[in-house]
């Protein structure tokens, strides 16, 4: 049970600072709350430990001004909860107390309090010691909201780098992850990936027959849908260049499930330009596809670049091998070479895929087995 | 233990909590009876806790002659003396019954 002083005002007010007065005397609580209402604060009375703690877990107060003889539980007791729950353990508490012995004080500190107001309580003592405490709780307050805001802010720009590699749920958990290894490391390291290069076939076309702002437009198209296709299935994009993308499969996170992923993803991007790729005929006579390459191995992930411009990135033969892949894919074929054919063939429809034996890329010393699915 | 003069049984009490002072006298009224009540119980232990409330809230409503009969209460309580309760409460008693309060 509680009830509100005559200000007119109860705690729920957030812009009034708000005390809880704590005492089982009731014309104690009624003096204290009294004083307080009288410079314009709102005060609120309970009068034993359970109700305070009760009364600050349903609206926190700006300050607790709590007597130490409680019945029940005694006011370090509530003291002592207050200061050890993270939720409350800001809020000042000033202890009220009739003893003048130094043990109370001394177990008053142990439990916590921020100050202590002697019986008989001067109304001008008590009202020097909460507007000290307000002070400072205001400061705290402020600081703590500046802090926020500040970590926020720091948030936010990770948020708004990182979302350019990496889809919004990846880019969630890296912002999101409070501690942990950080994924993306300062040092090049090696790692097995499956790497995706797509590129939209029949571009040359397209940029002979349409106008310069209709063929940003349409790359634009073009590119949102393959790599809402990339976010899908969680690939990280590391490069745009063109009308070519380069997506990452178990980087930086582990994908167990990288080829499989990888797979559907080539699919999707098939799939997901489909319609697209009829309006552009309809719309402009052109034959359009997106012409994909998949290759799986180790690669090098690092930070590549000058002081000025850098990238995060993943080099070496197997990004080569699919760039090379894709450069040879037709419209709505993929290109695998046989390590990722091998971990993926169940998923493969049987009736569409065709060994292509060894294939000599360009660039490469060693001729590579190939798999062709036609979508 | 003589009378008190007139001025000894007038309080000043701040305006700013007038309107708390007649609630405050009806439950030091109150409080008269339960000491009544417990001393014919010889019930000291709820002696010396109204003594020290008394002791509390007195001095801080400006009524310092209720703390002093608090302490006076509590102190007596603890040493399990009867006759200087009988005193304390009866004095309590008379003041309560002609203090007169001044609001400034």
């Amino acid at each position: 049970m509680s009830d509100l002083a005559a200000t007119g005002q109860g705690l729920a007010e957030q812009t009034v600072f708000r005390v809880l007065v704590v005492d089982d005397d009731v014309d104690m609580a009624a003096f204290l709350a009294k004083i307080i209402a009288n410079e314009g604060l709102a005060a609120e009375m309970v009068h034993d430990g359970p109700a305070a703690l009760a009364a600050v877990a349903a609206a926190a107060p700006d300050l607790v001004l709590l007597d130490v003889m409680l019945p029940c539980t005694s006011g370090f007791e509530v003291c002592r909860q207050l200061k050890s729950d993270p939720l409350t353990a800001l809020i000042p508490v000033v202890l009220v107390t009739a003893l003048e012995d130094h043990a109370s004080r001394v177990r008053g500190i142990e439990s916590g309090a921020d100050d202590f107001l002697r019986k008989p309580v001067e109304p001008e003592e008590l009202i020097a010691r909460v507007k000290t405490l307000r002070r400072l709780h205001e400061t705290r307050r402020e600081l703590e909201a500046r802090r926020l805001a500040a970590e926020l802010e720091h948030k936010d720009a990770i948020h708004k780098a990182l979302s350019r590699y990496v889809s919004p749920r990846l880019t969630e958990r890296i912002v999101g992850a409070a501690s942990g290894p950080a994924p993306f490391k300062a040092q090049a390291e090696r790692a097995d990936v499956v790497a995706l290069f797509a590129d939209l076939r029949g571009f040359t076309r397209i940029t002979e027959t349409v106008g310069v702002h209709t063929v940003v437009d349409m790359l634009n198209e073009y590119f949102s849908v393959i790599t809402e296709a990339a976010y899908q299935h969680e690939g990280t994009i590391f490069n745009m260049a063109g009308d070519s993308l380069l997506v990452g499969f178990n980087v930086p996170f582990a994908q167990p499930d990288a080829p499989q992923r990888a797979w559907r993803t080539a699919m999707d991007m098939v799939s997901r330009f489909a319609p697209v790729s009829a309006e552009w005929r309809a719309r402009h006579g052109v034959s359009t596809g997106v012409g994909i390459g998949l290759c799986r191995g180790e690669v090098i992930i690092g930070n590549v670049g000058s002081p000025h411009f850098m990238s995060y990135t993943i080099i070496g033969d197997t990004v080569n091998t699919a760039a090379r892949l894709m450069q040879v894919a037709h419209a709505d074929e993929v290109l695998l070479e046989a390590t990722l054919y091998e971990a993926i063939r169940p998923l493969l429809p049987a009736e569409r895929v065709e060994a292509r034996g060894e294939v000599a890329l360009r660039g490469k010393a060693e001729a590579v087995r190939v798999y062709s699915v036609r979508l | 233990m003589g009378f008190m003069s007139d001025d000894a049984l007038t309080v000043k009490v701040s305006k700013d909590i007038e309107d708390l002072i007649p609630v405050f006298l009806a439950n030091r009224k109150k409080e008269v009876e339960t000491l009544r009540t417990a001393l014919a119980a010889g019930d000291f232990e709820q002696l010396r806790q109204v003594g020290h409330r008394m002791r509390g809230v007195g001095h801080s409503y400006g009524f310092d002659r209720v703390s002093t009969l608090g302490k006076e209460i509590e102190d007596a309580a603890r040493s399990g003396d009867k006759a200087a309760l009988e005193g304390c409460i009866a004095a309590y008693s008379h003041y309560l019954s002609n203090l007169r309060v001044a609001y400034e």
